[in-house]
């Protein structure tokens, strides 16, 4: 039984975003990793966006005001989610990684899930605020 | 004289006493075939319920059962270390009637050589507080808990580490006879497909329950009972010792306590065949029910997980219980039936497969005209987990 | 008679260039197990089926496998609660050597040089007191070593060198009680490359380990030792020589 021969059965990269059957823990990896690519993305945007300011205060107006519009609002909204969490969640990563793993780690997820939905709230009512 | 290794043997079932077997032959320095149909110990070896026997549980009634367990225990304690779990064991009278059994398991336990202490109920519950508190008398003796299938497997690594080949996932297809002398066996390779031809010099039948069936592919009757039983896991390590009811053999008689569930047996019935077992729910039930009457707790757990194995009992067809056949191993060289080259070692149980291995090498061994002898009770065994590096 | 099930088996032998699933469709015992159903599909209509199992009550740890997509012993998993269809695959991230066999040699390779004892001090009943000549009540430990924990982890999915965490599990095991084992040797490679650090917290190790070993708490426990104690420093060889 060496096990060159054996058939190579395993999920790979495939395990990272089907959470399928799995525990809350593993949904907060999935989500944590999403989230992680996701803030990335929002970063190469962000960069392509400030190009903008070489070109003048007239271009930067003008993406100002589309920034404004109803439609950048909901993205916006979508990348404080992403950004709470993966902060949040971080945190709580952070803390196992010191060995406080609760009997049901699954509370901590909750705790996570919880208070990055508080502070969604609030940062979106802050954003809301700024916009009018 | 005639070298071991110019001989082949053909060892067919890969539980304990397969395993042993292999082990003994190889360190003899013959080859070594060992062929199971599924995964080593899938048989009956791993479904026991963990118990190094002490013996005491046979001292009266079967004393040589008694006297091979104790021997045994004491040489696998030797080659095996690391493999028990070393707590002891204690037989408990509940009743009046257990402890008028006292006297004559005392005296059994003496004739065969298994060492005692008697303790009073106060005493037996400082080692074990759940016991249960009507505890009029208990007795200490060497029993463990093993690993079902580890402690054989730690046999075959050895066995392999000298040269045997095991070959799990191969079933046998029919046992090769010619002129009234076998030759080999026909198997089936599941893994691969593929049929084959294994030549030997002598074939040892060492399929437990389904020694039977292979001996009737020669044509020569064992009389073998498949006599299963029922044990049943509950949740939670309530004794750290192996607690046996004091009084004769019955059953849900004894709980090992196993990592960390603790194992309640047994019962006892025969069938035909060993592939077809049934979980009597009522026998779950007594389980618990008898379980109960030792340790309390134990009969109130979660249940873990219940199922059937069937042992190889040697006995006469018109068994009907099991209970009245004896634990012990006999060793069948059918040249007496007229077929050479084939040899059935069957009975017996996990703690005696050392001792059943030596006798069978033995009788292998003078039908090959070899003059070597076993060295199986000094050589300490490789760890379980070379079985799957080697 | 009264569990009508069908199973949907994945089958595999050395040379096919894929698996395929087979079905078969059978009528149970209320009391069945996926084990026994699967041993019965072997019984009475796929003679080659192979598949591992010893002790029947998930303490040998061999008959781990994928059942409707999440790891258990199939000796533990009553057919009465699961769904009428049943998916039966073998673990992943070992390799599969035929049908639901995987390749045990994989996983011992990274479990063994751990080198943890067997057998550790007995933690039940505290208040028991062992009987003369025998210091402490001992018992098994808990990991049976069946590959649960590595088939459910997303990070063995994609990294093959990654200990795993059955390895490190064993590792925080010798850790925790050294008995004789070489405390240096499994810290150095708990904190190798492909050690503890890979581990990415998802836990899903502990969910379905079926003995309590946890062995995500485990890893977590471990990252703890390395990062607050210095150990690495205290336990190398050269420590222990000074």
């Amino acid at each position: 039984m060496s096990h060159s021969k054996s058939y190579d059965w395993r999920p790979g990269p495939r395990a990272w975003w089907d959470p399928r059957g799995r525990g809350l823990g593993y949904w907060a990896f999935v989500l944590h990793r999403l989230t992680g690519l996701g803030l990335v993305a929002y970063l190469l945007l962000h960069l392509w966006m400030l190009r903008l300011l070489a070109r003048g205060p007239d271009a930067w107006d003008a993406f100002i005001r589309t920034a404004k519009s109803p439609l950048f609002l909901v993205l916006d909204g979508v990348l404080l989610l992403g950004l709470v969490y993966h902060g949040i969640n971080g945190l709580r990563l952070t803390w196992l990684g010191y060995g406080r793993v609760e009997e049901r780690p699954a509370r901590g997820v909750v705790l996570v899930l919880g208070l990055t939905a508080l502070l969604w709230l609030a940062g979106m009512g802050a954003l809301l605020l700024v916009v009018r | 004289m005639a070298k071991p290794a110019n001989f082949h043997v053909v060892i067919v079932g890969g539980g304990a006493t397969g395993a042993a077997l292999a082990h003994d032959l190889a360190l003899r320095g013959l080859r070594v075939t060992l062929v199971e149909r599924g995964e080593v110990t899938s048989g009956t070896t791993g479904r026991h319920h963990g118990l190094l026997h002490s013996g005491g549980r046979y001292a009266v009634k079967d004393p040589e059962s008694a006297r091979e367990c104790i021997e045994e225990n004491f040489i696998l304690r030797k080659i095996a270390p690391g493999s028990f779990e070393l707590n002891d064991g204690l037989f408990v009278a509940i009743t009046e009637e257990d402890e008028a059994y006292l006297p004559r398991f005392l005296e059994g336990c003496e004739a065969c050589g298994i060492p005692t202490q008697v303790l009073s109920r106060e005493e037996a519950l400082r080692l074990e507080p759940n016991l249960n508190p009507q505890v009029r008398v208990a007795v200490r003796v060497p029993d463990g808990t093993m690993d079902a299938m580890r402690l054989p497997l730690r046999f075959l690594a050895t066995a392999k580490k000298n040269g045997a080949v095991v070959r799990p996932y191969t079933e046998v297809l029919e046992v090769l006879k010619r002129n009234g002398t076998v030759y080999g066996v026909r198997v089936r390779d599941h893994v691969t497909g593929r049929e084959e031809d294994i030549h030997a010099d002598v074939v040892v039948n060492a399929a437990g329950p389904w020694s039977g069936k292979i001996a009737a592919m020669v044509g020569v009757d064992v009389p073998i009972r498949p006599s299963p039983g029922v044990l049943v896991a509950v949740e939670g390590r309530w004794t750290n010792m192996v607690i046996n009811r004091l009084h004769p053999a019955g059953d849900g008689d004894i709980i090992v306590p196993q990592r960390g569930l603790s194992i309640i047996g047994t019962t006892s019935w025969v069938v035909d065949d060993p592939d077809a077992l049934d979980l009597p729910e009522d026998h779950v039930r007594l389980m618990f029910e008898k379980g109960g009457e030792m340790v309390p707790v134990v009969g109130k757990a979660p249940l873990w997980a219940a199922w059937s194995a069937a042992r190889p009992l040697v006995g006469p067809r018109q068994a009907e219980t099991g209970r009245e056949l004896s634990r012990t191993f006999k060793c069948f060289d059918h040249a007496d039936e007229g077929v050479e080259g084939f040899v059935t070692i069957t009975g017996g149980k996990a703690t005696t497969a050392r001792g059943m291995a030596e006798v069978t090498a033995d009788v292998v061994c003078r039908k090959l005209g070899l003059d070597v002898p076993s060295r199986t009770r000094e050589v300490v065994l490789l760890p379980h987990t070379a079985y799957y590096r080697l | 008679m009264g569990l009508k099930r069908v199973f949907r088996v994945f089958r595999y032998k050395p040379g096919w260039s894929r698996p395929r699933y087979e079905t078969y469709t059978l009528d149970l015992p209320e009391w069945a197990t996926v084990l026994e159903a699967l041993m019965r599909i072997r019984r009475d209509h796929a003679p080659d089926l192979t598949l591992r199992h010893s002790c029947l009550h998930g303490s040998c740890g061999t008959c781990g496998m994928r059942i409707n997509g999440r790891e258990a012993l199939a000796c533990l998993v009553k057919v009465q609660d699961l769904p009428e269809r049943i998916t039966v695959e073998p673990l992943y991230n070992l390799g599969v050597v035929s049908d639901l066999v995987v390749d045990m040699p994989a996983f011992y390779e990274k479990f063994e040089p751990v080198g943890r004892p067997l057998i550790r001090r007995s933690e039940y009943l505290p208040q028991a007191v062992p009987p003369e000549g025998i210091p402490h009540f001992t018992r098994l430990e808990s990991c049976i070593e069946c590959g649960l924990c590595v088939s459910a982890c997303p990070v063995a999915a994609t990294d093959e060198a990654y200990l795993g965490p059955a390895a490190l599990a064993a590792a925080w095991r010798v850790v925790e009680e050294p008995r004789d084992a070489r405390v240096w040797q499994a810290l150095a490679l708990a904190d190798s490359p492909h050690g503890c650090w890979r581990c990415h917290l998802a836990l899903e190790c502990s969910e379905v380990c079926p003995t309590g070993v946890k062995p995500g708490h485990a890893i977590a426990a471990l990252r703890a030792y390395l990062l607050t104690s210095q150990a690495v420093r205290t336990a190398s060889p050269m420590g222990e020589a000074s």
